[in-house]
């Protein structure tokens, strides 16, 4: 890959977050997506003091089943010059906000919502994963090669590359349980968290029922039905909006090398299975932003499985490759830790939104209205899922 | 990612053999041969297999038998039922070729098949008869039964 694309190009602080929006999180949320995508739009819109009939752009996940002009229609905007999408998945919300960066930069609009809208429970589960009636794969999906050997969901692509991180470095279990755990504990405080009232203990952990080995029930996040939803706008702009300026100090989307084609499965095949993207990602990110990891006061990882997370942890460089499972400690990943993440509790104990929550979160973190705040929280990371690609955000106080 | 909803049917889930990227490989399994493309300039194999070799950037590639030894990468036991056709316990195996370590094909052993890191494994080809269209023939992989020089 070009080293550090865009590091000299990138303009940092030139784009904000200035409002944020999201519907409850359920299991059954009795609403069509486009209801639930217009719902958080119009909170986040509320939330920045914008004028829904303003928006001029609109940018969503390429599995979202809402289109733009579609939520344009529904919010009833007068008029979007600019839309677009991006993913796969949640590789998507911070390359999402990326685009409405660059879109607003370029002149193509203002005011951008950025949403991702999903009936996760009740409408499409995505952990029934990829098998249906037909032949499997062809069209270049090369789900072929995996499907029909029973390889079908992402729980157990993530189960392999989980197993292949302990046979490489001697992972235990109970490094992915403190994950779990600190996602949960961050829920017990989040009334808005669908484990809000449930607590857990490493011995629970333990004891969850084995899905794919070597990750239990409590490895895997919660299919959730809610939306998600931000206003991006020019810093400048925001600086006159109803809340304090949340500032984009990079943004990154990167594949690097070798990335393997398909959708996850074929990640099995690149060079390593237990790196992602997300390593050249993190170079690309604090390259623009001029900073590093040890700068990250608050992290918001994508948590589709702990496992996804705990490698991501390596790939960011928060520790050595291989060296997760000695860094994360009783509490190290809690508030109060040496890295505190998903301080709404995250996929795994808030909702799965897909990545966009996360988003939401680290916004909150720098306006310091988390509910589980970290004190003086000057820089905080979102990451968007790994694999084949991935994204992440820098997001910093004006 | 296309999630999509399963059928009640109990039918195994079967490959599409007769994509232009990868149907080579299954027309070669059917005829009891394990074959990876390879760019035929540079010979770096092209698995998952592609048409243009992205060193050479040149439509060059072959496809070439390859010894049916690897060593397992990586396994997971599935112990969650999620395919009616294809009941847990089950166990998936990822295994590394010993002649082409870059390339890493996926078998499937019933039940908690006693598996670990670097184990020995071989080829072997079984024919899935779906009763629709003349069945298909998977490369399958288990435990090395026979010495490594004789394979």
């Amino acid at each position: 890959m070009t080293e550090h694309a865009g590091r000299d190009t990138w303009q940092q602080d030139r784009t904000a977050i200035a409002g944020i929006g999201a519907t409850d999180f359920s299991k059954a949320s009795g609403r069509s997506t486009l209801t639930l995508a217009t719902q958080a739009s119009l909170a986040a819109l509320r939330d920045a003091g914008i004028d829904p009939r303003q928006v001029d752009g609109i940018v969503r996940c390429d599995m979202d089943t809402v289109r733009p002009v579609a939520l344009a229609d529904s919010l009833g905007v007068d008029n979007i010059t600019y839309w677009g999408d991006t993913g796969p998945g949640g590789s998507g919300p911070a390359a999402m906000i990326g685009q409405a960066a660059a879109a607003i930069q370029a002149g193509l609009a203002s005011t951008v919502v950025v949403f991702r809208a999903i009936n996760g429970r009740s409408g499409e589960r995505y952990g029934k994963g990829y098998a249906d009636d037909g032949r499997a794969g062809g069209g270049s999906t090369f789900e072929e090669f995996f499907l029909p050997y029973g390889m079908q969901t992402p729980g157990q692509y993530f189960a392999a590359v989980a197993q292949r991180h302990m046979i490489e470095h001697g992972t235990s279990s109970e490094a992915l349980g403190r994950i779990a755990l600190a996602c949960r504990r961050h829920a017990n405080n989040n009334p808005a968290a669908q484990m809000h009232h449930r607590t857990m203990s490493m011995e629970d952990y333990l004891d969850s029922r084995m899905l794919s080995t070597p990750l239990r029930l409590f490895d895997f996040c919660l299919e959730t039905d809610g939306a998600c939803a931000v206003v991006v706008t020019s810093a400048e702009r925001a600086r006159d909006l109803a809340q304090p300026p949340v500032l984009v100090r990079s943004v990154a989307q990167s594949s690097g090398r070798d990335a393997q084609p398909g959708m996850m499965f074929p990640a099995l095949l690149r060079p390593t299975t237990t790196s992602w993207s997300s390593r050249s990602v993190a170079d690309v990110l604090f390259a623009r932003a001029g900073l590093s990891a040890a700068d990250v006061d608050v992290a918001q990882i994508y948590d589709c499985f702990t496992i996804t997370a705990l490698i991501q942890l390596e790939d960011y460089g928060f520790c050595e490759p291989g060296g997760a499972g000695d860094f994360i400690q009783d509490g190290t990943l809690q508030v109060g830790g040496a890295l505190p993440i998903n301080t709404s509790g995250g996929h795994l104990s808030e909702g799965y939104i897909h990545g966009m929550n996360h988003v939401l979160e680290g916004v909150r973190q720098i306006r310091g209205t988390s509910t589980n705040q970290v004190p003086d929280a000057r820089v905080s990371l979102v990451t968007s899922a790994p694999p084949p690609g991935g994204s992440a955000l820098l997001l910093v106080a004006a | 990612m296309n999630a999509r909803m399963n059928t009640p049917e109990t039918a195994r889930v079967l490959p599409v053999t007769d994509d232009p990227d990868s149907g080579p490989f299954f027309e070669a399994a059917a005829r009891g041969e394990l074959v990876i493309r390879f760019c035929g300039r540079c010979e770096r194999p092209l698995h998952l297999p592609k048409a243009f070799c992205p060193d050479c950037h040149e439509d060059a590639g072959e496809w070439r038998p390859v010894r049916g030894t690897g060593r397992v990468h990586s396994w997971t036991t599935v112990e969650h039922q999620v395919h009616p056709g294809h009941p847990t316990p089950y166990t998936v195996v990822i295994v590394e070729l010993d002649d082409h370590p870059e390339v890493r094909l996926l078998g499937s052993l019933p039940g908690r098949a006693d598996v670990h890191a670097e184990m020995a494994m071989e080829v072997w080809f079984e024919d899935v008869d779906d009763g629709a269209d003349g069945g298909v023939v998977l490369p399958q992989w288990r435990p090395t039964t026979t010495r490594k020089d004789d394979a």
